[in-house]
């Protein structure tokens, strides 16, 4: 079951930001060096304060952008050999919002169905067949089949989305925030729902969360990104018994669960998100970071495992010589 | 009962529509202490943000507003004119809202902004005004205060443009807050930090907060007193304790299954959910408005409109027809 869906090393996205007529061009490193392995079966959750580059990673992923540098392969085969069809029957996105990525003007069957249609089948009884079937799956009445998007609430929409992910079965889907804009009650239906999917049809997810509660329950293996790098990788139940970067602890204090016995914690993150046009030097977490040694400034960490992590993070430089002699 | 800071008596908002009306808010009844966090939760479309409007006034055009009080700081100002009302917006009652950006002027500065409000409210100008602006920036936390007075808004991140936003609201020093989702656009972190702020500066300036959110998790942190709302009613309301702890209503029972809490839930396993969807509000509703959805629902929920009653504890009060001790062996 260690089949390796997906792929990543030494990948990084540049953009280049005007700064007005006479001043050139300046250089965003949106994703800077990630190297990443999702096996079959995991949920990888990629976490990090907006700006840090997880919707980057998951569109050059999904092969909607191009990567800079580095090299991405799905299942085995290199992304930038694989033509654009085939592409979309192996890996499939689900979206934020669901009241924007669905055309309003098209009918709930004929939204579902047009990603068989885009691969060439012409077969309408089949594709009608299949839409049934799928909406089945993730339990929308067959009724709406002729239904519009705005007759439908938020979570049903949300179902039409994962419908339309699902109805070539692909094996990978990246869901970018798929609960954040829903109601609690209907949260949890539609990460209950994720849940069963993958177990009923054997996917692969990558989730893109900032709410850390949702990423516990539904994630495997979580990353926690900051300024386009993974500056800590993990295991979800040791990720979060025991957070070895200083910003995955800052991360994990500052999620509110609901209990009325504690206050409100003191993340002690001071300043705010670095402007990644010109990112610190060194580490880029230093200026933000409760252990912060001078050194930090002056060099980047290098990523290395400590206990059951990666993590990129000078506290533990010393464990790392300790091991090697 | 004197020290209420706010008081409101039987509020309901209706709305004429093409099809009938739609009772949007109907029947509540809130008060605020000084130094207090009223809380209040709800799903979209219960009512929640409307509830906070009509404290304010600033209904849409088409709504109606009834009320039977409306008392700020002990005094009434249910008949005041809009031109009395504009003097106690933004003076004696602060407001934030959800995105900053769009409540901030993107064509003048911050400092200007914030000028504007002090020369309205307490007629400074000048010098005096700019200096005052400048401290309460400080105040919230901004560093460098004196530049970000003479920048725009969509120079600042969301961060610091909702703590700019509440360094406006303080200005006039209000006796009352009511922040509509003030943490919803903001990440993690910054949602913590402004939160902190938030708390710290109520305590210090001793304001009566309404806090209206979705997040159960910043209610428990946050909230003395929480009014759980459901489809335009009020359905429970009690301290923070009594509702997480000892939950009556079964929808208050259902939202905090609902939630995933690292350390409590098990991952992977199910969580709970409430099948079915919030009842259409249009036209009159007898019964119970939770009853399509409730498991423990009797012939009895239909037939009467239900109305809050007092818990063991009389600081609690849900507006259901069970029995809590024969609902917790159910649940």
């Amino acid at each position: 079951m260690t089949e390796v869906m997906i792929n990543a090393s030494g990948v990084t996205r540049n953009f280049s930001i005007s700064r007005g007529m006479f001043r050139g061009k300046q250089l965003l490193r949106a994703v800077n060096g990630v190297d990443l392995t999702v096996t079959r079966g995991e949920v990888l959750a990629l976490v990090g304060e907006s700006g840090c580059g997880k919707t980057t990673l998951a569109k050059i992923l999904l092969g909607l952008l191009p990567q800079t540098t580095g090299s991405v392969s799905l299942c085995g085969t290199p992304i930038d050999t694989v033509p654009r069809l085939a592409l979309a029957r192996m890996i499939q996105p689900i979206f934020q919002d669901p009241y924007s990525s669905l055309n309003p003007r098209k009918s709930i069957g004929s939204i579902i169905g047009l990603p068989m249609r885009v691969q060439g089948e012409n077969d309408q009884q089949l594709i009608d067949r299949r839409v049934e079937e799928t909406m089945d799956l993730v339990g929308l009445p067959p009724r709406l089949l002729n239904a519009f998007p705005n007759q439908l609430s938020g979570g049903q929409r949300q179902r039409v989305a994962i419908a339309r992910a699902l109805v070539n079965r692909p094996q990978i889907v990246v869901c970018d925030e798929p609960t954040s804009a829903l109601d609690v009650s209907v949260q949890s239906q539609i990460l209950n729902l994720l849940n069963d999917l993958r177990q009923e049809l054997n996917l692969t997810y990558i989730i893109i969360s900032h709410n850390l509660a949702v990423v516990e329950h539904i994630a495997s293996r979580v990353a926690v990104m900051y300024l386009g790098r993974i500056v800590e990788q993990a295991d979800t139940a040791s990720l979060f018994q025991n957070p070895q970067h200083p910003y995955t602890r800052a991360l994990l204090d500052s999620v509110l669960t609901p209990d009325p016995h504690l206050g409100l914690p003191n993340t002690q993150l001071g300043a705010s998100y670095p402007n990644p046009i010109d990112p610190p030097s060194g580490c880029a977490f230093h200026p933000r970071c409760v252990n912060a040694m001078p050194h930090c400034a002056a060099r980047a960490p290098s990523g290395q495992a400590h206990k059951a992590a990666y993590v990129e993070c000078h506290l533990y430089d010393g464990t790392e010589t300790a091991k090697a002699g | 009962m004197t020290d209420h800071v706010l008081n409101v008596k039987n509020l309901s908002v209706d709305i004429p529509l093409a099809d009938g009306v739609l009772h949007a808010v109907d029947g509540i009844d809130i008060h605020v202490d000084r130094g207090e966090t009223l809380c209040i939760v709800g799903e979209s479309g219960c009512g929640k943000s409307l509830t906070s409007l009509a404290i304010m006034d600033l209904l849409p055009k088409k709504a109606i507003r009834t009320l039977a009080a409306l008392d700020l700081g002990g005094e009434s100002i249910l008949d005041y004119s809009e031109r009395q009302m504009s003097d106690i917006r933004g003076n004696r009652m602060g407001m934030i809202f959800q995105e900053p950006m769009t409540s901030l002027n993107p064509a003048f500065t911050i400092g200007n902004q914030m000028v504007e409000t002090l020369h309205r409210h307490r007629n400074i100008s000048g010098r005096a005004a700019h200096d005052l602006a400048k401290h309460m920036l400080e105040k919230v936390g901004i560093t460098a205060a004196a530049q970000r007075l003479n920048q725009y808004p969509h120079q600042l991140s969301g961060g610091l443009r909702q703590r700019v936003m509440i360094a406006m609201t303080l200005l006039c020093e209000p006796e009352l807050i009511i922040a509509d989702e003030p943490t919803t656009a903001l990440d993690v972190t910054i949602q913590a930090q402004i939160l902190l702020l938030l708390q710290e500066l109520q305590t210090e300036f001793d304001m009566g907060l309404i806090l209206i959110t979705h997040d159960l998790g910043v209610v428990a942190r946050i909230a003395t007193r929480v009014a759980v709302m459901y489809a335009g009613q009020i359905v429970e309301q009690g301290t923070v304790e009594q509702i997480f702890d000892n939950p009556m209503h079964p929808y208050t029972r259902g939202l905090m299954q609902c939630i995933p809490v690292p350390g409590k839930t098990r991952p992977g396993e199910p969580l709970g959910s409430i099948p079915g969807m919030v009842p259409s509000l249009i036209g009159r509703f007898t019964g119970c408005r939770f009853a399509d959805r409730c498991s423990l629902v009797t012939d009895a929920c239909r037939s009467d409109d239900i109305a809050l009653r007092d818990a063991t504890d009389a600081t609690q009060a849900y507006r259901c027809i069970l029995d809590p001790r024969a609902m917790a062996k159910v649940a």
